[in-house]
């Protein structure tokens, strides 16, 4: 046997152990028939199609509401879907882990805590990637072949009221900067980052609570209040008065070091009303939800290096 | 690294579990100290809750311990580079059930820093080891709890190390399944691997160990060498085969007229349940 041979000493980096175990949890999800979800969101997609009310105005509104419709409930699905597979994936694997004590057999080979954490995120931050992808190659199909279709019906009817080769011409521009662009991968973009921050969110709560339950319902907590953190703020500013502004300045701010305000990564509203979003804005999301991933990761290692398996 | 450090050194091990919010907290262990010498079998013998498994996962650093410490090969548990050399089976072992056989041990090979085709021809030497090949391609989920306790047994050997810890590695397997787990340790031992094992199957630990401990109540009461803990060494056995009365009859009258010899007992010696079982299942194998 080849038993007897002298042992070579092995050693993983950081980098290898952590794509290894985000692709064990890749596979884990994919496994639990996760993507089925998908076809939920084919079925809203071509639903979005059919919600145009009849309209017997000028050529330059026709078939805009479809457009504007596919792409406010495709994009609403994927942020929906997106942070409800997030959370809940999250908020299987480690307790899973534990209850099941597979956790045991993989913290007895030699990986760090931070590997695992880390590895387990980044197999969650994969499946919302994969299933984004998929989501927004359904929607930029159905868009591409609707905007094709609207732009037909209107040179027809613009054709048929005699409008001049130039007003043609301009509301097919028109027509084709509603429909497929750059604008709506960055709306995606945003709901990537915005879940990224949500399953990092997730994933620290989970190392403190002892079920999935409890990690979902105070993750699905977290995110509500990271919704309406803005507008409570709002709220209690214009009720005080205007010699305590700066304490309360300083209570908002020490508020959102800690919980991310996710209203500001809700780019899609602005979006379906054909505001355009800048880099800027994209810049300023990424330095947010790279700021709130690291944190709570951090947050989650601290928790999940002292604790007892 | 010393090459002379001990496989594992525990010293004034105690751990102690929070119960209840006021309650005593629970001493599991309590001020155990043991040392296991590379290329030893070492077995840790007790009744349930006697703290066998959580010295055990103290020893892995998967618990931190109260007080005392726990090194392996030199290194000290806590830190991580010391399960470098150090394979586990848990008790009642439990593996991700959408993995397949093979899947699971391509998965902590990996973990282990092992890749391309020396961890192919690794894992088909495991599965080759431990009978699971015809196994390799269905979902451990679907294993039955003897195939779950070799496919760990595979998965802690994967990166070849230099110490074994086995909780109760024939807890829920038949016996020719122990058996073949008994000759797995023997053969581990002769490659030199330091193996500790725990069990509360007493005839087992006596079958492959070099030194037994035993624990109650969280304390090693006693350990040794297993020959000088279980040798009664003012008797003698002699087993004979075909002896009528008379021959029996004569021998203890030479026993009765020598001086200072007694008898203490004479009788059919009784195969094991464990060998009776053994034998027949050979028998019917073979017709
Ligand atoms: N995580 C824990 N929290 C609280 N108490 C624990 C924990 N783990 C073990 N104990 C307690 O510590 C004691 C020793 O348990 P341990 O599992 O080490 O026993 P054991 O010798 O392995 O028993 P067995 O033969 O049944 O496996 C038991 O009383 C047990 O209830
Ligand atoms: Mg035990």
């Amino acid at each position: 046997m080849s038993e007897s041979t002298p042992t070579p000493a092995f050693k993983a980096s950081h980098a290898s152990r952590m794509v290894t175990l985000s692709l064990h949890a890749f596979t884990q999800l994919v496994r639990m028939k996760v993507f089925y979800f998908l076809a939920v969101f084919a079925v809203i997609v071509i639903g979005s199609n059919f919600f145009d009310m009849a309209q017997h105005q000028g050529p330059e509104s026709v078939g805009a509401n479809v457009l504007r419709n596919i792409k406010s409930w495709s994009l609403g699905a994927m942020a929906l879907f997106a942070v409800v597979i997030s959370i809940v994936a999250t908020a299987l694997l480690l307790p899973r882990d534990i209850e099941d004590r597979t956790l045991y057999t993989v913290l007895a080979k030699p990986v760090p805590r931070i590997d695992y954490l880390v590895g387990r995120l980044m197999g969650v931050l994969l499946l919302v990637f994969v299933s984004l992808a998929v989501m927004d190659l359904l929607m930029v199909a159905a868009l591409h072949l609707r905007t094709g279709m609207v732009m037909e019906m209107q040179e027809k009817m613009a054709v048929g009221r005699g409008w001049p080769e130039e007003a043609i011409q301009s509301l097919k521009q028109e027509t084709l900067a509603s429909g497929v662009n750059w604008q709506l991968q960055a709306a995606v973009l945003a709901i990537f980052l915005k879940v990224a921050v949500m399953a990092a969110i997730c994933l620290s709560v989970s190392t403190f609570s002892t079920s999935t339950l409890f990690t979902t319902v105070v993750s699905f907590l977290i995110f509500f209040i990271g919704h309406f953190q803005a507008d409570a703020l709002d709220f209690y500013l214009k009720g005080v008065e205007a010699g305590t502004s700066t304490f309360s300045q300083y209570l908002a701010l020490g508020f959102s070091l800690f919980i991310p305000n996710f209203q500001l990564f809700n780019v899609v509203d602005g979006l379906v009303q054909n505001q355009p979003i800048t880099l800027l804005m994209v810049g300023k999301l990424v330095m947010m939800a790279c700021y709130y991933v690291l944190l709570y990761t951090l947050l989650a290692w601290w928790i999940f290096s002292d604790k007892e398996v | 690294m010393a090459n002379d450090a001990p496989a594992v050194e525990i010293t004034d091990l105690v751990k102690e579990f929070k119960t209840t919010m006021r309650g005593r907290p629970l001493r599991a262990v309590d001020q155990v100290s043991l040392r296991i010498m590379p290329g030893e079998v070492y077995g840790l013998i007790g009744p349930n809750g006697s703290g066998k498994s959580t010295t055990m996962k103290a020893l892995l650093g998967l618990l931190a311990p109260t007080a005392g410490s726990c090194k392996i090969f030199g290194r000290d548990s806590i830190k991580v580079d010391s399960r470098q050399d150090v394979g586990f089976l848990p008790e009642n072992p439990y593996f991700y059930k959408h993995l397949t056989g093979g899947e699971t041990l391509r998965f902590y090979g990996r973990l282990c820093g092992l890749g391309g085709s020396v961890l192919r021809e690794r894992i088909e030497v495991l599965l080759e080891l431990v009978d699971l090949k015809d196994a390799r391609d269905r979902r451990v989920g679907g294993y039955s709890k003897g195939m779950l306790q070799r496919i760990g047994l595979a998965q802690a050997m994967i990166q070849h190390p230099r110490l074994v810890i086995l909780d109760e590695p024939t807890a829920g397997v038949d016996p020719v399944g122990s058996r073949e787990i008994r000759d797995l340790v023997l053969k581990l031992r002769d490659q030199g691997i330091t193996v500790f094992l725990c069990s509360h199957l007493l005839e087992q630990v006596q079958e492959v160990c070099d030194r037994v401990g035993i624990i109650f109540a969280g304390k090693l009461i006693r350990e040794g060498k297993l020959e000088e803990l279980i040798a009664i060494e003012d008797q003698t056995e002699v087993v004979i085969r075909h002896a009528d009365s008379a021959l029996v009859s004569r021998i203890e009258e030479i026993i009765q007229s020598s001086d200072g010899a007694e008898l203490v007992q004479t009788g059919k010696p009784r195969t094991t349940l464990e060998r009776l079982f053994l034998k027949e299942i050979k028998r019917d194998h073979q017709s």
